[in-house]
């Protein structure tokens, strides 16, 4: 692969940045790190030609998440750089975890024979190498139904198009904004007893 | 796959919308409506004409408009069918396989937008939001009734998914309605951390039912289920997947285990939510449900004869851990309910009892299914859907009779019930019809009811024995529960009422609108109303099973 030194640097700095949560123990550098390592994961991903998943990699966890997340530590936390300290008991418990974990995932992956399932993945779809997946997803999201995946059958037309949900759900956050509204927002008059219920 | 030049794309959606697009929109109408009313209520707000036009009466024109177009579906189909006598021709897909246009789904709509035009009429009578909260109490009643109308019709896995998150979320904001009150907000906030807990369960089992059989789409289930070899790692995979499904809609429907949140939420909530919930929820809930489960239980291609190793298996033990969470739900429900001294409370108890009820003609469905018996299979449907009927105006009737009383005497205590009789007859006449009719009495709806769904549950019993089982636990269940609704009506009727106490006095037109809700009850109890309903509630059934 000619993508073989990016790989490389996104890997490292992935796992860079993990590793940097652990030891870190100012909860502003441990959010920083975070950053860098879920950042460099959705550059692995786009390196696999997944542009989609990266994308909503890029948006929902380091836009999203992690805003809220320094957000949340900014408005709640006493002073600027707030220490974590960690117990040795938590240390041994996090630790026993997060190596089973890793062996799991690690013993999975030796696992795999990953030359039959390349060579079974170019014989399935050859232009898959393409990238081109948000493309895809946002055509079957406007109603174009793809071909060879979930849900085919025959006799019936019935190929899957996303397009009711995709509109559907604008109508559930328009209600649930108002409702979220609603619950925000200060009544501006004290109800009077025939309306306002018991009590 | 996809051309990469832009033109060839935009042919195919073009194809692709204008071939099936129009007819699909127009049998999606009612639910269209709905959403139109939605942001009429919005704009009605930013133009400042809510207050000329107040926001009940924009939300009660759309609902009465989209019913309007389902009962015209209804006719239509109703046409259809006795004209070409076929169960197929009234069957469609809509939007490419994700919904499902039959005779249930019609069954369903008119049942919620009925329930919808009375619930609102009881907003409007008791006041509970004012003037000023009125559009955002029914942009999110109406926003969750498009919810349950979307599980009702789904027929797919994400539209399962996005319809049940699309009528909870709207229903924890509606729980906690009354804001700044402690009880209020607890309910809702118990609700909101229990839903989120059921939907991440749900989600992850539609996930792995999805993945392992290879399709999202409900109707294909069972054919694809039958192509499998259930045994070892695949049986216990589509297991937890079927059970964290099952899990969630237990949740929605508040059986036994997954019931916590439901006393709290109805006791929290203003009587009027609790009503909508206990009744419109707990239908939609159950429409998926049996769509859900008929699937489960294999196809009907294969004959019993040739039992599928795996499968076999798999739908006798849902068809009975089904029937046990039934029969706990009802037996767990009228035992609590009996030390409950606030009504909304003890009525949340008699909701869980009564979806017990139904979950036992669920169960018998599917063992009907699984042993190739189709009729019965259809008995077992319409029998919970003519239960369900019959409950919306038994539940909505009694919770109807707690708000209106509630603004009156300000109190949903029982003990402050005592001697309500002489103060306002004709509610205290109707809750004791409402309660009746709940327990189950002969000349009422909920005795036909409760007929309707047990008689094929005891007939399933020649296909497993546990059925008999669970019948008599149902009966026996009928007997407690007539003596912790006795206690209101003896409250109510009998107890003198204590001196100092708020005198009650409804208006003429309470005493109309709860005339007009338990009606039906009486009539749904002795009347050829009876033959009428379970006529319909047949036809809803008859598509189901092809």
């Amino acid at each position: 692969m000619s993508n073989q030194p990016l790989f490389w640097i996104f890997a490292l700095l992935t796992c860079g940045g993990a590793v940097g949560v652990v030891i870190s123990q100012n909860i502003v550098r441990m959010a920083f790190s975070l950053i860098v390592s879920l950042g460099s994961t959705a550059g692995l991903f786009f390196l696999l030609e997944a542009d989609f998943v990266g994308a909503t990699q890029l948006l929902v966890y380091v836009g999203g998440t992690l805003v809220l997340l320094i957000f949340g530590v900014m408005l709640t936390a006493s002073g600027p750089f707030q220490q974590i300290r960690v117990s040795p008991g938590e240390t041994f418990l996090g630790a026993a975890v997060g190596l089973l974990l890793l062996s799991v995932i690690a013993f999975t992956v030796i696992d795999v024979e990953w030359d039959t399932l390349n060579a079974a993945r170019t014989e399935a779809s050859p232009g898959a190498e393409s990238g081109n997946t948000a493309r895809a997803i946002g055509l079957r999201l406007v109603g174009i139904p793809a071909d060879h995946e979930i849900g085919v059958h025959e006799g019936r037309g019935g190929r899957t198009g996303y397009l009711l949900p995709f509109e559907i759900v604008s109508i559930h956050l328009l209600v649930v904004l108002v409702g979220a509204a609603y619950l925000a927002r200060a009544k501006r008059r004290v109800a009077d007893g025939s309306t306002g219920g018991e009590n | 796959m996809l051309a990469n030049t832009s033109i060839p794309v935009f042919e195919q959606l073009f194809n692709e919308l204008t071939k099936t697009l129009p007819g699909d929109v127009f049998a999606f109408l009612p639910e269209l409506v709905l959403c139109g009313t939605v942001i009429a209520l919005l704009l009605g707000r930013l133009l400042g004409t809510d207050r000329w036009i107040p926001g009940h009466w924009t939300a009660l024109v759309g609902t009465l408009i989209a019913f309007g177009f389902s009962f015209n579906a209804a006719l239509g189909g109703i046409e259809l069918s006795s004209v070409e006598a076929t169960a197929e021709i009234s069957r469609s897909e809509l939007f490419s396989g994700l919904l499902i246009n039959d005779g249930m789904t019609i069954f369903f709509r008119l049942f919620l937008l009925l329930f919808l035009v009375l619930v609102i009429a009881l907003t409007v009578l008791s006041g509970i939001p004012d003037n000023e909260d009125g559009p955002d109490f029914y942009t999110l009643l109406l926003g969750a009734t498009i919810g349950m109308m979307l599980m009702v019709s789904a027929n797919h896995l994400l539209i399962l998914f996005l319809a049940v998150e699309m009528a909870s979320v709207p229903s924890y904001v509606l729980v906690g309605f009354l804001k700044g009150r402690r009880a209020s907000s607890e309910a809702a906030l118990k609700y909101v951390v229990y839903g989120a807990g059921a939907a991440g369960v749900m989600l992850y089992g539609t996930s792995l039912v999805a993945g392992l059989l290879g399709t999202a789409e409900i109707d294909q289930i069972a054919g694809k289920l039958s192509e499998l070899t259930l045994t070892g790692a695949t049986l216990r995979t589509i297991l937890l997947g079927v059970m964290m499904i099952l899990v969630g809609l237990a949740f929605k429907l508040s059986l036994v285990p997954f019931h916590f949140w439901c006393p709290d939420a109805f006791e929290g909530a203003p009587a009027e939510v609790g009503g909508f919930l206990s009744v419109a929820s707990k239908g939609a809930a159950f429409a998926l449900l049996i769509r859900v489960a008929g699937q489960l239980a294999g196809p009907a291609a294969v004959p019993p004869e040739i039992p599928v190793p795996g499968l076999e298996g798999l739908a006798i033990s849902l068809a009975i851990g089904l029937g046990l969470v039934g029969a706990a739900s009802s037996t767990f429900g009228n035992l609590a309910a009996y030390s409950q001294t606030n009504i909304k409370r003890l009525l949340a108890y008699s909701t869980i009892a009564h979806a017990g009820y139904m979950l036992l003609g669920v169960s018998a469905m599917i063992l009907a299914r699984h042993a190739g018996d189709t009729d019965l299979a259809r008995d077992c449907v319409s029998g919970v859907l003519f239960y369900l009927t019959v409950y919306l105006f038994m539940n909505l009737g009694a919770f109807a009779i707690v708000a209106l009383v509630r603004n009156q005497i300000y109190s949903e205590e029982i003990a402050d019930y005592k001697g309500l009789a002489k103060q306002a007859p004709l509610l205290c006449v109707a809750m004791a019809v409402c309660l009746f009719s709940l327990v189950g009495l002969p000349p009422l709806g909920g005795f036909v009811a409760k007929f309707f769904v047990l008689a094929p549950v005891w007939k399933a019993g020649d296909i497993h024995p546990a059925m008999w089982l669970l019948v008599g636990v149902a009966l026996l269940n009928t007997v407690f529960s007539l003596f912790y609704y006795l206690r209101i009506l003896v409250a109510m009727f009998i107890d003198d009422r204590p001196t100092g106490q708020p005198v009650a006095k409804p208006d003429s037109v309470d005493k109309l609108y709860v005339a007009l809700v338990s009606i039906p009850i009486l009539l749904l109890g002795a009347s050829p109303l009876i033959g009428k309903l379970s006529q319909a509630a047949e036809d809803a059934a008859r598509d189901l099973f092809l």
